[in-house]
């Protein structure tokens, strides 16, 4: 099978998977106790005539089969809803706070990158020393502490008690400096650096550990192999076998990893952007709850299903091509 | 998601062949220092937890710290805590012993209606490992179900469950116990509400395992014996394959644990969990996170407990692991 006949193959089966997380969330979600009207106009005393008039014009009276295929069919246009709390659409509403949560968790991620791969490949070559075993104590509390939590004390340390970075919001780069008050954009950047940086370390630290821990074990495992034997006892020094030969092998389940840890990590944005105060999704969601606007909360756990679904897609494919071991037939 | 199995099915395959089962699990973590610190975390934990449940036959054990009423007075209060009385000193947000202006009657401090804040963390303790067990409790038991259908009946039926797996495991999990929770709660979100929803959560890492196990397992000779002895289907899933698949499931199960604790202290913290006024350390952290700036120790000692909590859990789960599979000797 060639890889494109995979990769179809592969995508193609994401349809059902989505079509079940549609139905199962747009199922749980109506059924949510409390509606949109009543929580939008708790002030008014609305008149039964206005109420009705009110889901009529938002279709909340057709039956739910009627308002699930009216919706599907609008996704497939790309249109998630209309959020009738925000007055929008939730489409645009997804967009608009996308920039913080993916400016979040992909420099968490990048961060947890750079941190756990060099740290993990030292931890492996020097085994049993020192290095590998603060590493796995590192490791070992990365796993074992909720992210919120180290977002708190990153706050109490750094914010409160230093005084040296924000202990809430961000600072967008993409606004203009006046927005802020700044005079430069130099200024911008270097605030918007300062204010990501507790959430983006809260975030990260989990996946930092979890990579850490894989990319060691790999790289041990790795080591022991037969060829990096056989170029150990040619002579080739040990920084080479490191580098060139062990090190390439190793990357490949970090990958996997990745792509499997980014909803987990969307997840946990959703906590972090409490704790710091910022406008990303995770709190466009937990508001959505609270105010009943079920197509809000509809339309950001389908784009997280996405999201995740396909990153492990790409995981596949990205492992199918670059590891020829895998079989392609995918049969059992 | 052919990596992930790929995976299972590498360790299953190094696993063949070896003597494993739960005595060797055993011998072999009497022997891992690090394994057993985190059996003695657990036991700890276990134990703490338990404290309250037998003091009340203890009389009037104080345990030291609790200042308004003794525990005994104290534990049955607990299953109604809108019953406890008002605290009599109304030293709210009294900081720790070894702050200035602390009191070693209350080493940790009180929180905002005065209440000892070691006492609180201490209970604390019940509620987080009755959530860990419960909630991974669930997912097992409907994870191994499932599993062991789908791996020993293969073809539709297995599609069909491990769609469905992967449907709940493609949704984030905190944002389908928040909903989960809000749906079966009617919008008073509670703790086990919450448990209930982790246990779902946990269902597909569960059935995954499962089925990869049942998957090397059905293949054996001694299920084809019993199979064309004329023994059921049923008889021969419950009877055979799952405890020959139950060492590795529970590995899982052990590092699940701490898992499940910190998701449901994450929805806790964001209100979808354990409300005030029960002693939980999400929903203490909740409250501390707003008492940043006035008052930041009272976020030190609740994530302190979670953090040991998980990482008993951890220690031990990989002490098993290690344990279970000889491929990566450390």
């Amino acid at each position: 099978m060639s890889i494109l006949r995979y990769a179809i193959d592969r995508i193609l089966q994401t349809i059902p998977v989505l079509i079940g997380v549609s139905l199962i969330t747009f199922l749980f979600i109506n059924a949510l106790p409390g509606d949109v009207i009543s929580a939008l106009y708790a002030d008014q005393a609305l008149g039964e005539e206005s109420i009705r008039a009110l889901e009529e014009r938002h279709g909340l009276n057709e039956s739910f089969f009627e308002r699930y295929l009216s919706f599907m069919a609008g996704i497939l246009q790309g249109d998630l809803g209309y959020s009738i709390h925000y007055e929008t659409s939730v489409t645009s509403l997804v967009l608009t706070r996308a920039g913080p949560t993916l400016m979040l968790t992909l420099s968490a991620f990048a961060f947890a990158i750079v941190t756990a791969i060099p740290l993990g490949a030292i931890a492996a070559s020097r085994r049993n020393q020192s290095p590998d075993h603060l590493s796995r104590i590192v490791a070992l509390f990365g796993v074992s502490t909720p992210s919120f939590w180290v977002g708190i004390m990153l706050i109490v340390i750094f914010a409160v008690t230093l005084g040296w970075l924000p202990s809430g919001g961000l600072v967008y780069p993409w606004r203009a400096p006046g927005h802020y008050g700044f005079d430069s954009q130099l200024e911008l950047y270097v605030q918007t650096v300062q204010s990501l940086l507790l959430p983006m370390i809260a975030l990260g630290t989990m996946q930092m550990a979890m990579l850490m821990r894989i990319e060691r074990s790999e790289m041990v495992e790795t080591l022991q192999r037969d060829y990096i034997q056989l170029a150990r006892a040619y002579g080739v020094s040990e920084r080479t076998i490191l580098r060139k030969h062990a090190f390439r092998e190793a990357q490949l389940p970090i990958i996997t990893i990745v792509g499997l840890n980014i909803s987990t990590a969307l997840g946990g944005s959703v906590v972090i952007e409490q704790v710091f105060d910022i406008n990303g999704i995770g709190k466009l969601l937990l508001s959505a709850i609270e105010l009943r606007d079920f197509q809000v909360v509809t339309g950001i756990t389908l784009v997280l299903a996405a999201i995740f679904v396909i990153g492990v897609v790409i995981t596949d494919i990205a492992y199918a091509y670059i590891d020829p071991r895998i079989t392609l037939d995918g049969g059992e | 998601m052919a990596t992930n199995e790929a995976q299972v099915e590498q360790d299953e395959t190094a696993v063949s062949g070896q003597e494993v089962g739960l005595s060797h699990q055993l011998k072999q973590i009497k022997r891992d220092i690090t394994a057993r610190i985190g059996l003695y975390i657990v036991v700890l934990v276990t134990f703490v937890a338990g404290f309250s449940w037998f003091d009340a036959n203890l009389g009037t054990i104080t345990f030291g710290y609790v200042s308004d009423y003794t525990l005994a007075q104290a534990a049955p209060l607990l299953e109604h805590p809108e019953r406890l009385p008002p605290p009599t000193d109304m030293n709210a947000h009294a900081p720790p012993a070894f702050v200035e202006g602390g009191t070693w009657e209350h080493p940790l401090g009180t929180d905002h209606e005065g209440r000892d804040y070691l006492s609180r963390i201490v209970y604390g303790t019940r509620i987080s490992v009755m959530v860990g067990f419960a909630a991974t409790a669930i997912g097992l038991v409907g994870g191994v179900a499932i599993g062991a259908t789908a791996g020993y009946y293969g073809g539709r039926v297995d599609d069909l469950l491990m769609r469905f797996v992967e449907i709940i495991f493609a949704i984030p999990a905190l944002v389908l116990i928040i909903v989960f929770t809000e749906f079966v709660s009617g919008g008073n979100p509670d703790i086990q509400y919450a448990v209930a929803g982790a246990g779902i959560a946990s269902i597909p890492i569960f059935s995954r395992i499962m089925r990869s196990r049942v998957l090397s397992v059905r293949e054996m000779e001694y299920i084809e014996a019993a199979r064309s002895a004329g023994v059921k289907d049923r008889h021969i899933i419950i009877r055979h394959v799952i405890p020959n698949s139950f060492a590795s499931v529970l590995v899982y199960a052990t590092l699940q644990v701490g898992v499940v604790i910190l998701l449901v202290a994450s929805l806790s913290f964001l209100g979808y969990g354990a409300q005030p006024p029960t002693p939980d350390w999400g929903q203490m952290l909740s409250y501390a996170h707003g008492q940043m700036h006035s008052n930041p120790w009272m976020s030190v000692f609740p994530g302190l407990a979670i953090l040991v909590t998980i990482m008993g859990f951890n220690l031990l789960g990989d002490g098993l692991q290690d344990a279970l599979n000889p491929r990566i000797d450390n």
